[in-house]
């Protein structure tokens, strides 16, 4: 191991570009894109070592886990003793993580200076929170035990209620930012509340190692491990966006696109899977969990799909859409764990889940850039707005053509191949539990439905004549700093599947007992998938959804009116559009419930505990003043006392003495 | 056995002491005399540190009544009065410039410093009322060095007639307990009390004394002189009576009460607490409701003292340990509090009034006295890192391990505890004022040199006491055991 030896340097590098340029030369960066030179040179820096990490992993490593770590926090107190560790843990898992995070971050601060430039002096801020952003989510993917991943995953949330607040002085943008914040700290404190039933299940040692090692040795029996993992799941519920915490993702569409890239695509979001896949060898002892991660799973999927459906907004789209593609990771990961709890064998679980994990990040980057393409073109989020776009962004059009074919499961795009593997597991979990039937109909309504909104996303927004002219006449492409991620995006939106036919599902194991994948030559990979009836099925299912959306959007052979012709199509309409009444039911618990408990913490607070206290500090002050005034300031009244206290101190001696 | 080596640190001050005006004669500048005094000042400490490092001389005295033995705890507090007395001279030197009787004011600080030096290696009544006679001497005059200032005038007479009275009861009660035990040396006085027990004459003996050394400390109910006096003092006086002349009063109730009453521990040791309780508490509230703040560095003066005190009765039980909290709070806050009394000199120097409300804005004006007065400000409130923190943590866990032993100690520790808090209030408003309020002027101010070195020093050695505590801990625990001769 000799690159892992430098791991650590790794998120040290944005970290570096965040202290230079959040602290230090204020002008020198007014001159210099607010900095940005400096944050895409440590980002890189930190992508190329990634990558080294990464390889040296995953090609020479026998899958156990390079782990260094220093010693943070020792408490020995007799009985209880714990040592908090300080740590770098790179297996394979991580090892795809780093590059994910660290590719997609680089290319996003490339792209931009560009989307950015216009942005004047608030450009400082923006790279160096952005740079924090990158190096807390690398510190993330590199902790080597869970209080360390816990601090991170704090950070992350923090540098995302920044970046989503970026326009502060927009009322809408600060709003979404403490909504992303609040909202995702319910399930940060169910993480937490994890961890606490983690360390003193495992004896105060958080660390993987120890915890992956000794699962068995778990102290508080069965029911409180399922607790404990359902928690860490509620972590990951937050933060990943899954329902009934999902409200937060789409209203964080008000900061800059190139942020929404970067969490949904590489941070933020994916931090919720990779908690689920890096728990995995504790996880999949309690089933219970890994049903209830499967079934939150296939439930978002489509229930976040639907929302997609009539929204205006090209952002909102994209964002929902996110929502359902994670929903397809737990239900993937739920599925391969509970079918591992039963049958202690491979399954595509687990490979499943990270490998959309992998592609999703791709092609959804691709999107998300692609769609600030269009904005930095338009000026506008409305696809009302657009259309016929692509005589003008002839290469922001063609690129996010590539990404909508990915994320509908076009075969060979790699969408494809990921969500037939998790379709896959789905339908593999039907023989240990009855529900995975449902589930695996959800996915399969998720594909048809994803198909529709992004063909009809990349219609209204590209296609048809254009809906604005003073939109589409002030449209241009975007500079060369932009389309050349874009580009890169998109060979990998294209090209990252075929990672499957190389090998992935071997290389990316959960390592746990027995769990050994077969040996697989790419050909038997394709046959397997191609004679596999489940395969046409989501083929399909995506090709309906594309042609829906072709009819309706581009052909014009059905009137998209009909969808709202009849008063309970009008209402159900609305009811997408009202997000099920989500951020109604969010306000109201916020306003309702939550202020109103405190605003019965703040009367104790204020009038019991500090009136008690201004009581106790008043009456003190006044007897201060009232001493004072024995001070005369006549020497013969402070002799008298003086006697009077010899006095007294000789009657209380007596007293003592026991003479009186 | 009479070894003179006993008294050279005291000699060499009456020497610098006595020369100083004939020098005057010659030299006319203040600066000069200062630095005269300063070096007969380094010279005493010179051999202080030389009797530390290379073992003590032989004693004054005999055997079975020791009059002045230089022990570590004669060189302690020496060295305590000694650098009180150093940056007293620094902060006095612009102050009396224009004084004809200059010469004489050094003099006289040179005198009080080897009357407490006297007082911290006596080992018997009478050597001890000698040096606190001298050392007093010498402070009343120093009190009414302003003679055409009404207050410094009026804060004379009050001094000398409470300390006379005090002076009275104190003899009195040395005078009583000679009486009852044949002897006036305090090793004598304990071997005579274990053999004969208490009566009537002893407790009384013990209460006048409480009064008469509590006179010195100004501890509770006979403080009352002490914010007068501070107040109307010149101000670098002030810090000397506060930081030097208290701790004097201080040692002799640990000598008088540890070697010579300790066998009659149980008839006081509840007393000294109680005492030591109050003088906290009345220290604190009224200090609460000041505006003047040399009256308010009175009173916190008055209970700091409580809190010192509060270490006599916690070493009836651990001993050693808590004597050693009590001469390390002795030391720090002899630093932090002659530091916020230089502080509140060097601004009058330069016409800023006594009022908390004329320090208004300035940390503005005057970024570096603004800065040293909320580090003395907080050490003596006593947050951490600062020195007057470790010293009261040490304290508290001293009255907690009593505590396991005797249980009401605990009392103390908590008495500690809720009168930091107290105090806290009239502290950090002085910060207030300086940082958060703004002021009518900006201009900045200029303050000598030399009084910026004086509370340089004190600045340092307030923080640096509270960070590297371990060296001078040991040293104090050293003074420590030899009030318990059997420990050591």
């Amino acid at each position: 191991m000799a690159f892992a030896e430098y791991a650590w340097l790794i998120p040290i590098f944005p970290l570096i570009a965040f202290v230079v340029i959040g602290f230090l030369g204020n002008r020198l960066f007014k001159k210099w894109e607010g900095g940005a030179p400096v944050a895409i040179l440590m980002t890189a820096i930190s992508l190329v070592l990634a990558l080294a990490v990464a390889f040296e992993a995953l090609t020479t490593g026998d899958g156990t886990p390079f782990v260094q770590s220093l010693e943070w926090l020792v408490v020995q107190s007799g009985e209880f003793n714990f040592t908090f560790n300080m740590g770098i843990y790179i297996d394979n898992l991580s090892a795809l993580m780093l590059i994910v995070v660290a590719f997609i971050s680089t290319l996003v601060v490339i792209y931009s200076l560009g989307y950015m430039h216009e942005e004047g002096e608030k450009k400082r801020r923006y790279y160096a929170v952005i740079s924090l952003f990158i190096s807390v989510m690398l510190g993330l993917v590199l902790a080597s035990n869970f209080l360390q991943m816990f601090i991170f995953w704090e950070l992350v949330g923090l540098c995302s209620y920044l970046l989503i607040g970026f326009w502060n002085t927009r009322p809408s943008a600060a709003s979404a930012a403490k909504k992303a914040f609040l909202v995702t700290r319910i399930g940060d404190i169910m993480f937490m509340i994890g961890l606490f039933v983690f360390f003193i299940g495992f004896q105060g040692n958080l660390d993987y190692t120890h915890i992956f090692n000794n699962v068995d040795a778990f102290v508080g029996g069965d029911a409180l491990l399922t607790f404990g993992t359902l928690m860490i799941f509620g972590g990951a519920i937050g933060k990943s966006a899954q329902f009934p915490l999902h409200d937060w993702l789409p209203d964080a569409m008000e900061g800059p696109t190139t942020v929404s890239a970067l969490i949904h695509a590489a941070t933020m979001v994916k931090a919720g899977v990779y908690l689920v896949a890096r728990s995995y060898p504790v996880m999949v002892e309690t089933p219970d969990t890994m049903l209830f991660i499967a079934f939150i799973g296939g439930f978002t999927a489509l229930f976040a799909a639907t929302m997609a459906l009539n929204n205006t907004n090209i952002k909102r789209v994209l964002a929902y859409s996110t929502v359902s593609q994670l929903g397809y990771m737990f239900l993937a990961l739920g599925a391969g764990g509970y079918i591992y709890y039963y049958h202690a064998d491979f399954n595509v679980g687990y490979a499943a889940g990270t490998f959309h994990l992998m592609n999703h990040a791709f092609f959804k980057a691709l999107l998300f850039l692609s769609a600030g393409a269009v904005i930095h073109a338009a000026h506008t989020e409305d696809m009302r707005l657009m259309g016929g776009l692509s005589k003008k962004l002839k290469i922001t059009s063609l690129v996010m053509l590539i990404g909508c074919i990915s994320i509908a499961g076009i075969p060979p795009f790699s969408g494809f191949w990921s969500k037939d593997l998790v379709l896959e597991a789905a339908f593999e979990g039907i023989q240990y539990n009855g529900l995975f039937i449902l589930l695996y109909a959800f996915g399969l309504i998720t594909a048809f439905l994803t198909a529709f909104y992004m063909f009809r996303l990349w219609f209204l927004t590209f296609a048809g004549k254009p809906r604005d002219q003073h939109t589409y006449d002030h449209a241009h492409e975007a500079p060369k700093v932009m389309w050349v991620p874009l580009a890169i995006l998109a060979v990998l939106a294209f090209g990252s599947g075929f990672a499957f036919l190389m090998g992935f599902e071997s290389v990316l194991v959960p390592g746990l007992e027995g769990f050994v994948p077969h040996e697989a030559s790419a050909v038997d990979l394709l046959v397997a998938v191609f004679t596999n009836i489940l395969t046409y099925a989501s083929i399909l299912a995506a090709v309906l959804g594309i042609g829906l959306a072709y009819l309706v959007y581009y052909k014009g052979t059905i009137n998209p009116a009909v969808f709202t012709a009849t008063p309970a199509r009008k209402a159900m309409s609305n009811v997408l559009l009202a997000r099920y009444g989500f951020t109604k039911a969010y306000d109201w618990f916020g306003l309702k419930v939550i202020y109103g408990i405190s605003k019965v913490v703040d009367f104790i607070d204020r009038r019991i505990i500090d009136g008690l206290i201004n009581g106790i500090s008043a009456g003190l002050i006044r007897a201060g003043g009232f001493l004072r005034r024995g001070q005369t300031g006549f020497v013969q009244s402070y002799a008298a006392v003086i006697v009077a206290g010899v006095s007294l101190i000789v009657i209380l001696l007596f007293y003592v003495g026991g003479v009186i | 056995m009479f070894d003179y080596g006993a008294i050279y640190p005291e000699i060499i001050l009456i020497l610098f002491a006595v020369a100083i005006p004939a020098l005057h004669l010659l030299l006319k500048s203040s600066r000069a005399l200062a630095g005269i005094s300063l070096v007969g000042v380094a010279a005493s400490a010179g051999m202080v540190v030389y009797y530390l490092l290379n073992g003590y001389p032989g004693m004054i005295g005999s055997e079975n009544s020791p009059l002045i033995v230089f022990d570590a705890l004669a060189a302690v507090f020496s060295l305590v009065f000694l650098s009180v007395a150093f940056v007293a001279i620094l902060a006095s030197a612009r102050y009396v410039e224009n004084d004809r009787h200059l010469a004489e004011y050094f003099t006289l600080i040179l005198m009080a410093t080897a009357g407490m030096m006297l007082v911290a290696s006596a080992q018997d009544l009478l050597t001890i009322y000698i040096g606190i006679e001298i050392a007093s001497m010498a402070t009343y005059a120093l009190v009414a060095f302003r003679k055409r200032d009404k207050r410094g005038s009026e804060a004379a007479v009050k001094y000398v007639i409470i300390g006379g009275l005090s002076s009275a009861l104190s003899l009195y009660g040395i005078s009583l307990l000679f009486g009852v035990t044949g002897t006036t040396s305090l090793v004598g006085i304990n071997e005579a009390l274990a053999a004969q027990g208490i009566d009537l004459a002893t407790i009384l003996s013990v209460g006048l004394l409480i009064a008469g050394f509590g006179f010195k400390i100004a501890i509770a109910p006979f403080h009352m002189w002490a914010p007068d006096v501070y107040e109307g003092a010149p101000t670098p006086v002030s810090a000397f009576l506060a930081a030097a002349s208290k701790k004097m009063g201080l040692v002799v109730m640990f000598k008088v009460f540890i070697v010579g009453l300790i066998a009659i521990k149980a008839d006081w040791d509840i007393v000294v607490g109680v005492v030591a309780i109050l003088t906290m508490t009345i220290g604190n509230v009224i200090a609460l409701s000041q505006t003047n703040i040399k009256r308010m560095l009175a009173y916190s003066s008055i209970a700091q003292a409580g809190y010192m005190l509060m270490a006599l009765p916690l070493a009836t039980v651990v001993g050693d340990f808590a004597i050693t909290a009590g001469i390390f709070h002795i030391i720090t806050h002899a630093f932090m509090k002659s530091g916020a009394f230089i502080v509140v000199a060097a601004l009058a120097y330069v016409a800023i009034g006594e009022s908390v409300a004329d320090y208004k804005g300035l940390a503005k004006r005057a970024p570096f006295m603004a800065f040293s007065m909320a580090i003395f400000m907080f050490a003596l409130a006593g947050i951490p890192p600062l020195s007057g923190f470790m010293s009261k943590v040490v304290l508290l866990s001293a009255s907690v391990q009593a505590a396991e032993i005797t249980q009401w100690m605990l009392w103390l520790g908590v008495a500690l505890v809720l009168n930091s808090a107290l105090s806290l209030y009239y502290y950090v408003r002085v910060i207030k004022y300086m940082y958060v309020e703004k002021g009518e002027s900006t201009a900045k101010i200029k303050v000598p040199v030399s009084l910026t070195v004086a509370i340089a020093v004190c600045m340092v050695a307030t923080i640096v006491l509270g960070l590297f505590f371990d060296p001078v801990l040991d040293l104090c625990s050293e003074a420590a055991r030899t009030l318990f001769p059997a420990m050591a």
